[in-house]
């Protein structure tokens, strides 16, 4: 069974450095580990320092990465659906089918559909042992794994309802013969048969799909971290994504208190910052019972590469995991 | 008497297909029905309704597409609330 591991966060809190480091540390052991960035803003092959975007493209003896496209995906995937379309049904007029598609393209959610499209991709290789993903931004990844429940909601009762339209159907067939129609010099006919109706059966399939993520977001194999600063709303952000994903029966495994400020003697000039900080971290202890917080130090240089990337893991991730 | 027969088979035959027809005509309102409630829910993102995700929505459009242009040339007519939503979109 793969494992897989999602980093959340908001933007610029260390959620590609910390997952790319994991990953690291994770292949350094000899698991056979795939690091994917869902991020539609490029910066893992910064993070790495290799160019990976487009393809899987190999780091080290078990170390993989790579980088995608969620907006060329999203292009892609519509022109086929479309370019299918019209070949297929030729009366289909062009200019409109067009429309609909640009409809569709600028729709909200579209990206979070790619999204999961892509990391529904990835977990269904089984060449890897981990599979570890950096992702966007907290709010729309939130979405993007809650979205197999909402999903399936939807599906089931449309499914229910396709059940109701097949059965009239089939009623009135009976009577007067199968619906044919003549569209725009093409026979076409509408089907009373479930397994023949192309309406049920992509219904159908699509609540698999989502059964099947909904089951892998839930289950043990699937460990889902926050990345965040010890600053006053890190708090109240980190427990609305706990409680957001708590809606959708996914647990939080720990809490990285990213760039964390350890100084013997703070200057005058950020005391006031250094106590923030202490406070934070002792309330969210107190706050998030049964998550681990671990801190990670704000180094002396952004981390990039690596071999920068396995020191970090070496020295504040490492501790006390058991893989 | 075999002409009798005829009649009184014919009779019935009458009867049982008028009220076929009442009772087809019923499902087929039910049908109609349905099937524009399932179009307007699967499609109306085109007029702003709110809409089933729209993975859903991209994964069904294309049998969906194919499904309205069907129902609409069963029957002129029907699906007004639906030709309406396309008409904004200058669809015929
Ligand atoms: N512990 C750290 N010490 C010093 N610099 C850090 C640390 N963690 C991350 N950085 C630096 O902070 C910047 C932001 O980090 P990173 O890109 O990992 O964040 P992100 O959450 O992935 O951001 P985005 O939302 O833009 O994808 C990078 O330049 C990174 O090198
Ligand atoms: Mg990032």
């Amino acid at each position: 069974m793969t494992n897989i591991y999602f980093f959340l966060g908001k933007g610029g809190v260390g959620k590609t450095t910390i997952s790319s480091a994991w990953a690291a540390g994770l292949a350094k052991i000899g698991r056979k580990t795939l690091l994917v960035s869902l991020d539609p803003a490029h910066t893992l092959s910064d993070a790495l320092n290799v160019m990976v975007t487009g393809r899987i493209k190999r780091i080290s003896d078990s170390l993989d990465a790579t980088e995608i496209d969620i907006d060329q995906m999203i292009q892609d995937y519509l022109q086929d659906v479309s370019t299918t379309m019209k070949s297929t049904y030729r009366y289909l007029s062009t200019l409109n089918i067009d429309r609909y598609f640009n409809i569709l393209k600028n729709s909200p959610g579209v990206e979070e559909y790619a999204i999961l499209e892509g990391i529904k991709e990835f977990v269904s290789k089984d060449e890897y042992d981990i599979i570890v993903f950096d992702t966007p931004p907290a709010g729309m990844m939130v979405r993007v794994l809650g979205m197999p429940r909402v999903s399936l909601v939807w599906t089931e009762s449309l499914i229910a309802m396709r059940r109701k339209i097949l059965s009239r159907r089939r009623m009135i067939e009976n009577v007067q013969g199968r619906f044919e129609a003549d569209v725009g010099g093409e026979k076409v006919v509408l089907t009373s048969e479930e397994k023949e109706d192309p309406v049920m059966q992509e219904l159908v399939s699509y609540k698999n799909e989502m059964e099947a993520l909904r089951n892998l977001f839930s289950s043990q194999s699937c460990k889902v971290s926050i990345v965040t600063m010890a600053e006053e709303l890190a708090l109240s952000e980190t427990e609305r994504i706990i409680g957001a994903l708590k809606e959708f029966y996914i647990p939080v495994e720990k809490v990285y208190l990213n760039k964390y400020m350890r100084i013997e003697n703070p200057p005058e000039e950020i005391i006031g910052k250094i106590e923030e900080q202490g406070s934070v971290v002792m309330r969210m202890k107190e706050e998030l019972k049964g998550i681990d917080i671990i801190e990670i130090p704000m180094l002396r240089s952004s981390p990039r590469g690596v071999e920068v990337l396995l020191a970090l893991y070496r020295d504040y991730l490492k501790e006390g995991e058991k893989v | 008497m075999r002409n009798l027969f005829e009649v009184i088979k014919g009779f019935f035959k009458g009867v049982d297909r008028g009220m076929r027809e009442v009772s087809t005509s019923l499902i087929q309102n039910e049908l109609e029905e349905y099937e524009n409630a399932f179009a307007l829910l699967t499609m109306g993102f085109l007029s702003g309704l709110p809409s089933p995700p729209t993975g859903l929505v991209i994964r069904l459009f294309p049998h969906m597409q194919r499904e309205i242009q069907v129902m609409m040339s069963k029957s002129s007519g029907l699906f007004d609330a639906f030709g309406s939503t396309m008409g904004k979109f200058s669809v015929d």
